[in-house]
C-alpha cells in the first residue's frame, strides 16, 4: 500500500493530481476515501484495515460497543478476518467516526451517551488502543447531544450534533475541539428565532443537524439535518406510527462561512437530508446530499449570480415506498455516486457526469438491509455494513448484521468475503474507516513501479 | 486584467524561488495552491468573527541564524508570529515554497504597513536539522531579502533530530522521510501547517494549503488586533427550545405553593409543612440531572419538559434509556401536587415514592438498584453537603424522593381565563365561544362528570379510572393494511404495513388498571387527567394517540369505542361541529397565567450532565485501553 502526506492538504489542489492519477487507470471510478476531509492524508493504494465502529447488542457477546478491525489486504494471511476488537463500555449508539487531520487518531462518537472515543490508530494500525474518552461533550458545549460527524480541520475536529439536553429534539449545534480533545467552541444551527445572520431562502430554518463537509477553496461549509434524540433512538416502527414524531425531521441544508464559522444561507431540502459529499474537481463547486424520507438527490451548487443554491435533481428508487437512502459515496473524479437504500438493502450507482441530471446505471441487493458504503481511493474495492441505528434496524430474520467486501470492475460488484457480525458475536456493524501501516511508518518507501502516488489532499 | 497581472507577478516570483531553490516548476497536472493567486472569494470582514484559542505554543530549543541556542517561546513571546515548519531543499510547490511565498508577500506588505512590521514576525523553522544548519538557513533566508528590510523574518533550525522531535510532536507536525528502494533518503513528506500565535503564546489559527493566503492572514491579524470593546458581537449561542417564551428568571416557588393561583385549592397542610426553599431547589436540581440514569442521559425533565407543558409534545408514548419503548404518554406535571393517584394506571399515591418507579424501570432511567442511585449522588461533587444541610443525612431513598416531590409540588398553574371568569367573576375574561363551551362541558356533553369543578376551585378530574375504549382498541383492534406517514411537511405517503412491520418491535401489552388489581373488569381503565393547561400537553390520551383537542372532542362525541368494559358515563353526545368547536375553545381557556414564569424558572436550573470531574472509569483512563487480538 502506499500513501502520501505530501503537502497534504489541500483539497482542490490535490484534486487535480488525483484526477491525473485516476485518469491513468483503466476502468476505474474512484472512491470513498473521498468521504474524508480534504485536509487529510489519503490512502491511495491497497488499504490494510477497515475499522468498523460497531454497536453492542444486549445479550450478544459482551454487549458493548466496540471498534472492530478487519484485515482487508488480500496479501495478508488474515485477509477477510476480524483481527482485533476493542470494547469501549456500554451501548453508546456508536455511529460515525473520523480521523484527525494527521490521521493518527480516530474519533468515534456515541449518539446516545454523547461520549467521544479517541483511538490511537498510528502506534499499531492493526491494534488500535483507546487513549481518551471525552465524557463531558454535552456539558462543555452548552447542551449539545448526539456527536455525529467528526470532521478534520487543520489541528481541529468539527463535530456535528443531532440534538440537545433540554428536550432531546432536533435543535443542535456544531462543536469544535482541537486535536488534543480540548473544547474550542459551539456554533448553533440557525433557526427562525435565531438566524445568526443567515438568510432563510425558503420555508424552513429548523436548526437541525447531521452531516458536515467543507469546500475550502470556496470558503464554504455545509450541514444537513436529520432529527433529534427522541426519534433516532426510538423504535423505527413506533416512530412511523407516531404522527407527532414524524413532524420532527430536518428540512434544511445550511451553507456556512467556513473561516468565520457563521451560517450564511438556509436552504429548504425537505425530508431529512443526511450525508453530504462535495466534489473534488477544481472547477466543480458543488456538493450532493440525499434525503432519507423523501428519497431525493439534491445538488448544492454555486451559481455565478445567485451564489449557493439547493436543487432537487433525481429520485432514488420509488419514494412512495420509502426506500430510505442512507449512506452515499462520490467518486474521486466526481463522475458517479453510490447510494445505499436501507429498506430494500440495495446499493445503486448513479452517473453524475451531469450533476444536474444524475442517472441510475446499476443496482444490486447487498442484504436484507444495508447502510454504509466505503470505497478504496482507486474505486476498485467497496465495503458495506448493515446497521443504521440500533432501534431502526430491521427485526427478526431481516436483521442481518454484516461486513461485506466487494470488487467493482465498472460493471458489476463481485463479493469477495462476508463477516457475519452476529455469528461473530460482535454486534451491529456501522461506519467504516480505512487504515494502512505505511501511513505511520517513519520512512516511506517510494516505489516507482507502484501506481499510487497521490500528493496532497 | 488586474487578476491576470497578479497571476503573472506570482508566476514571476515563483520562477525566482524555483531558480533559487533548484526545484522544478509545477507540472501541468499540479494546481497551484490558493496562496499563489488572488483569493477567489470575499473573506469574512475584519472583526466579524472570532479566533478562539486553539492551544498553547509549545517550548523547544532552537538555533538562530548565528547558531545561538534560544528558547522558542522566548522568540515567540511578545509578538504575533507566523510559524512555519519547512526544509530548505523542499521541492513540492504546494509545500514549503508555498509557505515561503506567502511569507514573502507578507514581508512585502510590511514595507508599506509599519503596524504589521512592528507587531508581526515571520518564523521559518526547519525540520531537517541534519542538512539545514544555521549557515544553510541563513543562506536560505537570504533568498528572500528582496522583500524589503522592514519587519522580521527568522530562519531557525535545531541542533539535532532529538531536539527537534518534541517540537514537532507538540505542534503535531507530521513528517515522513521518503526513501528509495535502496534505502536512500530522497525527500520528506509532511503536512503543511502554518501557525498564527499571539504574543501570549496562544495558537489562534492553523493554516493549511487550502487557505494559506496573505489576505486571510491579514484579516485574522487585524481581527485579533481590534480591542475587545470594539469587536462586533458574535451571535450568541442560543440553546433554548424554540418555544422558550421568557429569559431565565427565578420564581418564588415556595410562595406559589403557599398561595396557589386562582382556581386551585390550598395544598394540604401536610404537604406545605414539609416544603422549604432549599428542598425545592435541591429537588429542582435533581429533576434536571441527567446523571440520575444508568448512562447519564436521562433526567425527569427529558420526558417532562418545561417548555412542552412538563410533558413531551414530540411523541405519543415516551422512550427511555437507549430509546427503549415506554408504553404510555408522559403525563404533565402541572398541579400534580393534588393528584391522589399517580401514573395512568393509578398505581402509586405518593410523589415521594412514585419517583422510584422511573428511576429503576429498565425502559426509563434504568438504574440497576436504589443503592446505585444513592451512591452516585453521594460521590458527585456538586451534591456534597446538599442533602446533609437539609435532611441532616446523606442521600437516602426517602429524602431523595422528598426533594424531588418538593419541586414537583410547586408546579402550580391556574388563574386561567376560565378561572378569572368563573371564580373571579370577570365577565370579559372568557370569550363567548369558550363560555358556550363551558355550558356544553357542564351540560349536554357531560364532561364535568369526570373532569370535575368544585365550588371554589377546579381540578378537572375525579381521580378515578375509566375505560374509554382507547386501550381496548390498542390491544385488540385491527390495523389498516397501510399507514399514512408524513415524510415532509404536508407530504404524505401510504406505506404498506408489511414494510413498517419489518422495523417494528413487538408492541408491549397494556391492560391499564387490571395490571394492578388483576380484576378483569378493570381492563383498559386509565386515570382521568386534569384538563388544566390541556392546550399545552398534546398529544392526548394515555397512549398519545390523538394529536389535537378537536380529535379528542370528536372521540367523545362518538361515544368512545365500544367494548365490554366501556365506562357507563361515555355515550354518544350528538354535538354539532360548531358545538365541538366551542368545547375546544373552552379547553383552550384553561391555560394558566404563570406558565412562562414556571418555564423561565425551570431554565435557571443547571442541567446535570457528566463532567470530567465525575467518578467514571472513562475519566480516569491513565493508560491506553488495549483491545483483544482475534
Amino acid at each position: 500500500m502506499s500513501v502520501s502526506f505530501k503537502s497534504q492538504v489541500l483539497t482542490i489542489l490535490l484534486a487535480s493530481s488525483t484526477l491525473f492519477v485516476a485518469s491513468t487507470l483503466p476502468n476505474y471510478t474512484a472512491a470513498d476515501e473521498t468521504c474524508m476531509s480534504p485536509y487529510m492524508a489519503k490512502i491511495t493504494g491497497q488499504e490494510d484495515f477497515v475499522y468498523v465502529w460497531t454497536l453492542g447488542v444486549e445479550g450478544l457477546g459482551d454487549g458493548q460497543d466496540k471498534l472492530v478491525t478487519v484485515d482487508v489486504n488480500p496479501k495478508s494471511s488474515t485477509y477477510g478476518k476480524v483481527v482485533h476488537t476493542l470494547s469501549v463500555g456500554g451501548r453508546n449508539e456508536a455511529h460515525h467516526s473520523g480521523f484527525t487531520d494527521d490521521r493518527k487518531f480516530l474519533w468515534a462518537g456515541g449518539l446516545d451517551t454523547n461520549k467521544i472515543f479517541i483511538f490511537d490508530v498510528s502506534t499499531d494500525p492493526a491494534k488500535p488502543s483507546l487513549t481518551k474518552v471525552i465524557t463531558d461533550f454535552t456539558a462543555v458545549s452548552g447542551g449539545v447531544v448526539g456527536p455525529h460527524t467528526t470532521y478534520a480541520l487543520p489541528g481541529r475536529m468539527m463535530i456535528t450534533g443531532l440534538s440537545n439536553n433540554k428536550d432531546h429534539g432536533g435543535r443542535t449545534a456544531l462543536v469544535e475541539y482541537n486535536n488534543d480533545g480540548s473544547y474550542i467552541g459551539t456554533y448553533w444551527l440557525p433557526t427562525e428565532q435565531a438566524l445568526a445572520g443567515a438568510v432563510k431562502t425558503g420555508q424552513y430554518a429548523d436548526g437541525y443537524g447531521y452531516d458536515l463537509r467543507a469546500l475550502p477553496r470556496r470558503n464554504a461549509m455545509f450541514t444537513s439535518s436529520f432529527t433529534g434524540w427522541s426519534n433516532y433512538m426510538m423504535d423505527f416502527g413506533k416512530m412511523l406510527n407516531d404522527p407527532e414524531a414524524m413532524k420532527r425531521f430536518g428540512n434544511t441544508v445550511v451553507a456556512w462561512d467556513l473561516h468565520a464559522r457563521q451560517p450564511k444561507k438556509v436552504f429548504d431540502v425537505p425530508g431529512a437530508p443526511l450525508e453530504i459529499r462535495c466534489a473534488w474537481q477544481p472547477k466543480h463547486d458543488w456538493c450532493v446530499t440525499t434525503t432519507a424520507l423523501t428519497s431525493k438527490i439534491w445538488l448544492i451548487r454555486e451559481d455565478a449570480e445567485k451564489g449557493w443554491q439547493a436543487v432537487e435533481v433525481a429520485d432514488v428508487g420509488d419514494p412512495s415506498k420509502i426506500p430510505l437512502p442512507v449512506d452515499i459515496s462520490i467518486t474521486a473524479d466526481d463522475s458517479g455516486l453510490w447510494v445505499n437504500t436501507f429498506m430494500d438493502g440495495k446499493t445503486r450507482y448513479f452517473d453524475l457526469s451531469d450533476p444536474m441530471k444524475p442517472k441510475q446505471t446499476y443496482e444490486t441487493q447487498i442484504g436484507k438491509q444495508v447502510n454504509m458504503v466505503s470505497q478504496s481511493w482507486d474505486g476498485k474495492r467497496l465495503y458495506y455494513t448493515s446497521s443504521l441505528l440500533a432501534n431502526w434496524d430491521k427485526k427478526g430474520d431481516d436483521n442481518e448484521q454484516f461486513f461485506k467486501a466487494y470488487e467493482w470492475d465498472g460493471k458489476e460488484l463481485v463479493q469477495k468475503f462476508v463477516i457475519d457480525f452476529t455469528a461473530e458475536k460482535l454486534g451491529r456493524a456501522h461506519q467504516m474507516r480505512f487504515g494502512a501501516r505505511s501511513l505511520y511508518a517513519k520512512d516511506q518507501v517510494i516505489d516507482p513501479t507502484h501506481f499510487v502516488q497521490l500528493k496532497a489532499p | 486584467m488586474r487578476c491576470f497581472l497578479r497571476f503573472l507577478k506570482a508566476k514571476r516570483y515563483l520562477l525566482l524561488v524555483t531558480l533559487l531553490l533548484g526545484m522544478s516548476l509545477p507540472s501541468h497536472s499540479t494546481e497551484l495552491a490558493v496562496g499563489y493567486g488572488e483569493l477567489q472569494y470575499i473573506p469574512p470582514a475584519v472583526g466579524s468573527y472570532q479566533l478562539p484559542v486553539l492551544g498553547q505554543a509549545a517550548e523547544g530549543q532552537v538555533l538562530d541564524e548565528q547558531g545561538q541556542a534560544q528558547s522558542l517561546q522566548s522568540i515567540l513571546q511578545g509578538k504575533y508570529s507566523l510559524l512555519s515548519f519547512v526544509y530548505s531543499h523542499c521541492s513540492d510547490v504546494n509545500g514549503c515554497p508555498l509557505a515561503a511565498h506567502v511569507f514573502y508577500k507578507i514581508k512585502g506588505l510590511m514595507q508599506e504597513q509599519p503596524e504589521l512590521a512592528q507587531k508581526l514576525q515571520l518564523i521559518s523553522l526547519s525540520f531537517d536539522p541534519e542538512r539545514d544548519t544555521p549557515d544553510i538557513m541563513r543562506l536560505y533566508g537570504a533568498n528572500f531579502k528582496y522583500a524589503g528590510q522592514q519587519g522580521t523574518w527568522r530562519f531557525l533550525t535545531t541542533h539535532s533530530l532529538a531536539e527537534l522531535s518534541p517540537i514537532l510532536q507538540a505542534y503535531q507536525q507530521e513528517v515522513q522521510r521518503e526513501v528509495s528502494l535502496n534505502g536512500q533518503s530522497t525527500d520528506y513528506a509532511h503536512m503543511l501547517r502554518v501557525f498564527l500565535i499571539d504574543p501570549e503564546l496562544r495558537i489562534r489559527q492553523i493554516y493549511s494549503v487550502g487557505f494559506l493566503h496573505p489576505d486571510l492572514i491579514l484579516n485574522d491579524l487585524k481581527t485579533l488586533w481590534i480591542p475587545v470593546a470594539q469587536q462586533v458581537p458574535v451571535q450568541p449561542a442560543v440553546s433554548e427550545s424554540s418555544n422558550m417564551v421568557k429569559p431565565k428568571q427565578n420564581l418564588d416557588l415556595l410562595a406559589l405553593a403557599q398561595q396557589p393561583p386562582l382556581g386551585l385549592p390550598p395544598l394540604m397542610q401536610e404537604t406545605l409543612k414539609g416544603l422549604t426553599t432549599d428542598k425545592i431547589l435541591l429537588g429542582q436540581k435533581l429533576f434536571f440531572d441527567r446523571r440520575l440514569s444508568l448512562n447519564n442521559t436521562f433526567s425527569c425533565a427529558m420526558c417532562h419538559i418545561p417548555e412542552q407543558g412538563f410533558t413531551n409534545n414530540a411523541m405519543a408514548t415516551a422512550v427511555g434509556v437507549e430509546g427503549r419503548t415506554v408504553r404510555r404518554n408522559a403525563p404533565s406535571l402541572f398541579n400534580v401536587a393534588y393528584s391522589k393517584r399517580l401514573f395512568h394506571d393509578g398505581r402509586d399515591t405518593q410523589l415521594a415514592e412514585q419517583i422510584w418507579s422511573p428511576l429503576l424501570a429498565v425502559n426509563e432511567m434504568a438504574n440497576p438498584s436504589v443503592g446505585t442511585v444513592l451512591n452516585k449522588l453521594r460521590s458527585l461533587a456538586d451534591y456534597q453537603g446538599r442533602f446533609e444541610a437539609i435532611y441532616a443525612s446523606k442521600p437516602t431513598m426517602s429524602n431523595l424522593g422528598d426533594a424531588l416531590a418538593a419541586y414537583q409540588q410547586t408546579l402550580l398553574s391556574a388563574n386561567s381565563a376560565f378561572d378569572r371568569w368563573y371564580f373571579a367573576k370577570q365577565e370579559q375574561a372568557l370569550s363567548m365561544e369558550a363560555q358556550q363551551g363551558f355550558r356544553l362541558f357542564t351540560g349536554k356533553a357531560h364532561c364535568v362528570t369526570c373532569h370535575q369543578i368544585a365550588e371554589k376551585s377546579a381540578l378537572f378530574t375525579d381521580d378515578q379510572l375509566h375505560n374509554t375504549g382507547i386501550g381496548y382498541r390498542e390491544s385488540l383492534g385491527l390495523r389498516s393494511a397501510k399507514q399514512r406517514v408524513e415524510i415532509a411537511k404536508g407530504v404524505f405517503v401510504e406505506v404498506d404495513r408489511s414494510i413498517i412491520d419489518q422495523v417494528s418491535e413487538k408492541l408491549p401489552q397494556d391492560l391499564g388498571l387490571y395490571e394492578i388489581t388483576q380484576n378483569p373488569a378493570d381492563r383498559w381503565k386509565y386515570k382521568t387527567p386534569s384538563l388544566r393547561n390541556i392546550a399545552l400537553t398534546a398529544p392526548y390520551m394515555h397512549n398519545g394517540s390523538m394529536s389535537s383537542l378537536a380529535e379528542v372532542v370528536a372521540f367523545y362525541n362518538q361515544g368512545g369505542i365500544a367494548n365490554p368494559n366501556l365506562s357507563t358515563v361515555i355515550k354518544p353526545l350528538q354535538l354539532s361541529a360548531e358545538e365541538q368547536g366551542y368545547l375546544v375553545a373552552f379547553l383552550q381557556s384553561l391555560t394558566g397565567s404563570n406558565i412562562a414564569d414556571l418555564v423561565a424558572d425551570a431554565a435557571t436550573a443547571p442541567i446535570g450532565d457528566q463532567t470530567q470531574q465525575d467518578p467514571n472509569w472513562a475519566n480516569q483512563l491513565s493508560q491506553p485501553l488495549q483491545g483483544e487480538a482475534r
